[in-house]
């Protein structure tokens, strides 16, 4: 903390009290002023947009009322019952052909033929992804540690797919995922015996979630990669040679040196790609534009607000999703904050 | 890193030698680096070179690899008025520029100064205010926006101004989105400059502006550079917000308008790919440019998301 003015000060002596107060209070003054302009746009247009969709979850707000929206009616817990009762939120009953199916069989119809509905597709989406995004990033940090020619580049170059618009890369992905069989997916997949006859990928229930994860991977691992990569460079160099003193091979090194030095940066990466993943609207909404399996919550509190003009609705799926996220956060700290704390 | 370091030298036989370059783990670094490589870097050629196909190399039987010329169909019914399907993205440019520009410049200033309040100034809430911003960090963007269309509904009808296709109104959502990452931003950035060399400012009788003005700001020009590129490129990427607020197409920004130009009945995905090439491109340019200042800042939390 630099609360540099007061600590490099000198003690103001007796008769100077009330200057020092003074002064203070003018320091204080002058702070208020500088950050007024920040502090009012962000509780205007944040915290109190914030508070106010508690308000509207409750209320029935529509297009009729919109315009008088402080005097919509309170309908109590109905908005929250109505999406819990939802078919796109709630999962579906299950697929036909359940009681014939063996192991194997069921496993595959929930992934494939089952409607999850829209809160238990969000959490397996954003935990898988997460998973999957983070063990990529840990990947390349491990590829970019050691020294190469051509290193600084071929960091740039993977840090594009986290820095290019979220449009471009989307609608890049769904070209190359093209169901004609001008797709490249489709072309390559075709040449090599594949499959037989061009798929539509991104609009078959079961595919196009996974598809939607790899993207999800693809697009933000450089984020965890950029962050490992810090902390591996920190990692003291006495560590390694003491364990090659002690005839540590490569891969127990990596499980006895790095890893447990990486614990603490991969819980709070996990932690934040987790929450930012669970209120991810644009990457699915751009790929599947939530259908065949992919509808998110964040998707779902669009639709019903802006599609269906049922604000209320809207207002109460995203309480839901902030009740799960804190639910996650909640979990993590109780667990794994103080696991990481006791090592 | 591996056992091959502690080889003296001296000792190698050819076969030794070999083995150094060919041994199992450097087949599996160079296999996985080059997968990651190309994984990376085809879809953003294959962006570039669609965008420069004709018509019948991007509805062919099969895809075309390598198109047969730099063929300018593609942008000429973006640009080009006399074009058939002409789609008026020069427009969309402009609009885009219109939003982002003056978002990364307001956010600048004000989260400069914010910043510096929070990083040098002592006042009550100070901690309260710096955790609020993280939290914010974490806040889903699509709860804040039904709250924010109703209010500014209810403002709209009250003070007699459109809600939706107004470019100002959209940029001043954008402001609540880039001015927690310019304040947080900046706020660590101000920390890492020693306070001695304001106390001599002021010292030397300079006012505190003054201090700011002479001293400050031009010491965390790298870091007011990285904070006004990044808030560029949030609201230049930003879609979720103009999706809802934009209808009227001589409105749309680019994200919009390239989300439209897909969703034609007709797929034309040489153009929607020039469009996302000319969208891509000069943030790949900024950033090659910048690295130096813009890599640390990813770390920082520029980018949310």
């Amino acid at each position: 903390m630099s609360t540099a003015t007061s600590t490099t000060r000198p003690p103001a002596a007796k008769p100077k009290k009330s200057r020092w107060k003074s002064q203070r209070a003018q320091e204080a003054r002058l702070a208020w002023i500088l950050i007024l302009p920040t502090v009012l746009i962000v509780f205007g247009l944040v915290i109190f947009p914030a508070i106010f969709s508690i308000w509207i979850s409750f209320h029935r707000v529509g297009l009729d009322n919109l315009n008088d929206v402080f005097h919509a009616p309170f309908v109590g817990f109905k908005n929250y019952q109505s999406v819990i009762n939802d078919f796109a939120f709630k999962p579906g009953p299950l697929p036909p052909g359940w009681a014939e199916a063996n192991i194997l069989g069921k496993f595959w119809l929930l992934l494939t033929k089952w409607s999850w509905g829209a809160a238990l597709t969000s959490i397996i989406y954003s935990f898988v992804s997460t998973a999957w995004t983070v063990f990529l990033g840990l990947v390349a940090a491990l590829l970019l540690n050691r020294p190469f020619r051509g290193r600084g580049l071929t960091r740039t170059t993977f840090l594009f797919a986290y820095i290019a618009p979220i449009v471009g890369v989307a609608f890049v992905w769904r070209w190359i995922l093209d169901p004609r069989p001008s797709g490249v997916l489709n072309d390559v997949l075709l040449n090599l015996g594949v499959i037989d006859a061009p798929m539509a990928y991104l609009a078959t229930r079961g595919l196009a979630l996974f598809l939607v994860i790899m993207f999800t991977g693809w697009r933000y691992f450089p984020f965890v990669m950029l962050m490992v990569l810090a902390r591996l460079q920190a990692i003291d160099s006495t560590l390694y040679e003491a364990a090659e003193v002690d005839g540590a091979n490569t891969w127990q090194q990596f499980r006895n040196v790095t890893l447990p030095e990486l614990r603490y940066v991969l819980g709070a990466l996990f932690l934040l790609r987790l929450i930012w993943t669970f209120n991810k609207f644009d990457d699915i909404f751009l790929l599947t534009g939530g259908g065949f399996g992919t509808k998110v919550l964040p998707i779902l509190t669009v639709e019903f607000s802006f599609r269906l003009r049922d604000f209320g609705k809207g207002a109460a799926t995203g309480m839901i999703l902030l009740i799960i996220l804190a639910v996650f956060l909640v979990i993590y700290v109780g667990t794994v904050m103080r696991n990481t704390e006791e090592t | 890193m591996g056992a091959t370091t502690y080889h003296p030298r001296g000792k190698q036989n050819i076969l030794d030698q070999i083995g150094q370059h060919l041994n199992w783990k450097r087949f599996i670094f160079l296999t996985l680096l080059f997968m990651f490589l190309a994984f990376i870097i085809f879809p953003f050629y294959w962006m570039v070179s669609s965008s420069f196909k004709t018509r019948a190399e991007i509805g062919g039987r099969e895809p075309t690899y390598i198109p047969s010329s730099l063929n300018l169909d593609a942008y000429r019914e973006l640009f080009d008025p006399s074009s058939p399907d002409f789609q008026n993205f020069g427009r969309a440019i402009f609009n885009s520029l219109i939003i982002a520009v003056p978002t990364s410049l307001i956010t600048v200033a004000f989260s400069a100064l914010g910043a510096y309040a929070i990083a040098r100034l002592h006042f009550w809430g100070k901690n309260g205010m710096l955790n609020g911003i993280l939290l914010i960090y974490l806040f889903p963007g699509v709860l804040i926006i039904i709250p924010l269309f109703a209010m500014l509904a209810r403002l709209s009808t009250m003070l007699g101004f459109d809600v939706q296709d107004n470019l100002g109104v959209l940029t001043f959502t954008y402001l609540a989105q880039t001015l927690p990452v310019g304040l947080y931003m900046l706020t660590n950035y101000f920390r890492t400059i020693p306070d001695e060399i304001e106390q001599a400012g002021l010292i030397d009788g300079c006012s505190r502006f003054g201090v700011i003005w002479r001293i400050t700001l031009p010491l965390a020009m790298p870091a007011l550079i990285s904070v006004g590129i990044y808030t560029f490129m949030i609201a230049w990427n930003e879609f979720l917000y103009a999706f809802v607020f934009l209808n009227d197409r001589a409105m749309f920004t680019m994200p919009i308008a390239i989300n439209t130009i897909f969703n034609d009945p007709t797929p034309r995905p040489h153009v929607v790919m020039a469009a996302a090439t000319i969208m891509t491109i000069p943030v790949m340019i900024l950033f090659l440019g910048m690295e130096r200042f813009l890599a640390e800042g990813l770390s920082a939390g520029g980018v949310k998301g």
